[in-house]
C-alpha cells in the first residue's frame, strides 16, 4: 500500500448562493487549481464527486461526468460519484485514498459540492427526510431536526445535559467560525441568542442547527513519491474507519451513544498508531449541537454522559483538552451535505499549514476528521498527519 | 374502488395494495385496527418492520403476528417549523419513538391530539389508525385516556 497525502485544497464561499451546483464546481475549480499552480489538469487521473441530494435538488443524475466537465477534467483511471449521505465528503476521500493507495490511481481530485437552496426549501426538507427510511421513519415527518431533537431529549433525560450546554457548542464555534471568511454563518453570538432563537423541533432551536448550505470544497490527493512536487507541507491521510448499522431509527443499539462512531475512531486511530490523546485538534460532525457533545463522549475525550460538562469546562476550545471545530463547524459554516467532510480535512491541512487566521491557529501535526450521516447510523473517521 | 394508487405522484406513503407490495396485508390488518408485523418461522425472531425475507436467518417463510395497540413515549418532539413538502399544513405535529407494551419493539408514529408540552417520557399511549384522502391508510398514537 502507498502512503497518500493530500496537497491542495480549494472551497467557495458558503451559503445561500446565488449560483448553480454546476457553478458551485466552477468555483471550485478556480480556488483548487489556484492552490496548486504545479498541476497541470491533464494530469488529475481520477475524480470522485461527494454529491448527497443532487438527483433531487439540482435534478441532475450521474453528476461525476457533469463536474468533470464544469471542471475541464478527463479522468482515465477512476471516476465516480460517492454517496453517502452527509458522509458523501469524506467517502469521496476513502474511495480516493483506496484508489491512490493500491496504485490505481496517482492523482485524484475529490470534489464535494451540495446546492440545497431551492426556491421552495420544503422540497429541501423533503429530500433530507428521504436520508431516513422514507416508508417507516420519514412518513411521519421525521428528518433531520426532530430525530436529532429525539436524541437530544433522551441525552438530557439519561445523562442530565442541560439546554445552556448545548447552547456553549454553538457559541462556540460561533467564535471560532467567525474567522472564517468561506462560512455562511461568520459571526459570534452569544448564549442568550442561542437560547431565545426560535424554536424548530424542542428541545432544539434554530441557532442549534446547522444550515441548509450552498457551498463546494475539493482536494488533490497523490501518492507519497510525488507529494512533495506539489508541497513542502504534504497532509497524510494515516488511518482510517468507517461503520455503519442498519437504517430504521428504531433499531439502532442506542440513540445516545454512537456505537458505529466509536468502531470508526478506534480502526482509524489503530491503524494510524496513535490515541486520541495524541491529536491536536479534531473536526468533529457538529450537524446539531447535541451531536458535538455526544461525540466528545463516544471519541472518548470524557466518560459517557460527561460532554455536557467538557464544553462547558471548555476543554474543547483552544487550550483546553483537543480544539475541536476551529473552521467553526456545520454550525457556523452550513452543512452542504457532499462538501462538509472535505472542508473538514481542508481545515486540517490549512492548519497544518498555517494557512488559517491566527485567532484559529493551533498547528501541530495530528488532526481527526470525523463525518456522520442520516440517524447517525453511519460514521467515518480519518486520521491526518503532518509530513514535512 | 380502484387501486388507491392509481394516481400516484412521489409521496412519503408507501404503496400499499398487493399490486405493488408483498407486504399488502400489513394495510389490510391497518383497516381492521390492528398493528402487526411478521415473525419469521424459522428463527422465530419478530422484527419491526414487516419483511419478506428474515435479516437474521434469511429465511423467506413468514407469518403475521399481532402488535399490541399501546405502548409509552420513549422519546418525543414537534415539527415547528421546516417541514417536508406534504406536511406543511400538519405543523405543528408531535412526532415520538413509542415502545410498544411489552415487547422490545419501538416505532416512530406522530401522536395526535397532543402538543408538545402536554407530553412526557413514559406516557402511555394508544394507536389510532388514519386514512388518507386517496384512500390508502397510515397510524398513528394518541394519548392514552
Amino acid at each position: 500500500m502507498r502512503k497518500v497525502a493530500i496537497v491542495g485544497c480549494g472551497l467557495t464561499k458558503w451559503g445561500v448562493r446565488a449560483a448553480t451546483y454546476k457553478e458551485l464546481a466552477q468555483e471550485v475549480s478556480h480556488s483548487l487549481f489556484a492552490d496548486i499552480r504545479d498541476l497541470d489538469r491533464g494530469e488529475v487521473d481520477s475524480l470522485i464527486v461527494g454529491s448527497a441530494l443532487v438527483d433531487r435538488l439540482a435534478f441532475q443524475a450521474y453528476p461525476a461526468p457533469v463536474v468533470a466537465e464544469q471542471m475541464g477534467l478527463t479522468p482515465t483511471r477512476m471516476c465516480m460519484r460517492t454517496e453517502m449521505a452527509c458522509v458523501s465528503g469524506q467517502a469521496a476521500i476513502r474511495a480516493a485514498y483506496t484508489s491512490i493507495a493500491s496504485g490505481l490511481s496517482d492523482i485524484a481530485i475529490v470534489v464535494g459540492i451540495e446546492k440545497m437552496n431551492l426556491p421552495n426549501l420544503a422540497e429541501t426538507q423533503a429530500s433530507m427526510a428521504c436520508v431516513l427510511d422514507r416508508e417507516w421513519d420519514g412518513v411521519n415527518g421525521l428528518n433531520a431536526p426532530p430525530y436529532f431533537a429525539l436524541v437530544a431529549q433522551r441525552h438530557m433525560h439519561e445523562y442530565g445535559t442541560t439546554r445552556e450546554q448545548m447552547g456553549l457548542v454553538k457559541v462556540k464555534n460561533a467564535e471560532y467560525g467567525a474567522t472564517n471568511p468561506t462560512a455562511h454563518f461568520p459571526k459570534a453570538v452569544s448564549l442568550e441568542k442561542v437560547l431565545a432563537s426560535p424554536m424548530i423541533a424542542p428541545p432544539l432551536r434554530l441557532l442549534d442547527c446547522s444550515g441548509i448550505t450552498d457551498g463546494a470544497a475539493a482536494v488533490v490527493m497523490t501518492h507519497g513519491d510525488l507529494a512533495r512536487r506539489f508541497t513542502d507541507t504534504p497532509v497524510f491521510i494515516e488511518g482510517l474507519g468507517q461503520a455503519t448499522d442498519g437504517s430504521l431509527v428504531v433499531n439502532l443499539k442506542s440513540l445516545t451513544t454512537w456505537y458505529p462512531l466509536r468502531a470508526a475512531a478506534r480502526d482509524a486511530l489503530k491503524m494510524a498508531g496513535v490515541g486520541v490523546g495524541d491529536m491536536d485538534l479534531a473536526e468533529v460532525h457538529d450537524c446539531f449541537t447535541i451531536s458535538e457533545i455526544i461525540e466528545y463522549e463516544d471519541l472518548g475525550l470524557c466518560p459517557k454522559g460527561q460532554g455536557g460538562k467538557f464544553i462547558e469546562d471548555g476543554q474543547s476550545r483552544i487550550g483546553g483538552t483537543l480544539p475541536v471545530n476551529l473552521r467553526g463547524g456545520l454550525l457556523a459554516c452550513g452543512h452542504p451535505l457532499g462538501a462538509t467532510g472535505v472542508a473538514q480535512a481542508i481545515e486540517v491541512v490549512q492548519q497544518f499549514k498555517a494557512q488559517v487566521p491566527k485567532e484559529r491557529h493551533v498547528g501541530g501535526e495530528w488532526g481527526l476528521c470525523h463525518n456522520l450521516s442520516g440517524s447517525a447510523n453511519n460514521h467515518a473517521v480519518m486520521v491526518l498527519h503532518r509530513g514535512g | 374502488m380502484g387501486a388507491p394508487e392509481e394516481h400516484y405522484a412521489f409521496d412519503f406513503y408507501p404503496l400499499e395494495s398487493a399490486q405493488h407490495t408483498r407486504i399488502a396485508p400489513f394495510f389490510d390488518h391497518l383497516r381492521e385496527g390492528r398493528l402487526t408485523t411478521t415473525k419469521c418461522r424459522a428463527c422465530g425472531v419478530v422484527l419491526w418492520q414487516p419483511r419478506v425475507v428474515c435479516a437474521h436467518c434469511h429465511g423467506q417463510e413468514m407469518e403475521w403476528v399481532d402488535l399490541p395497540s399501546e405502548g409509552t413515549v420513549f422519546a418525543h418532539t414537534a415539527v415547528l417549523a421546516g417541514a417536508p413538502i406534504g406536511f406543511e399544513e400538519d405543523v405543528p405535529f408531535v412526532v415520538a419513538i413509542v415502545q410498544l407494551a411489552g415487547t422490545d419493539l419501538r416505532v416512530v408514529a406522530r401522536i395526535d391530539g397532543a402538543q408538545y408540552e402536554d407530553l412526557k417520557i413514559g406516557d402511555p399511549v394508544s394507536l389510532k389508525v388514519v386514512f388518507l384522502q386517496d384512500g390508502r391508510v397510515w397510524f398513528r398514537f394518541v394519548p392514552k385516556r
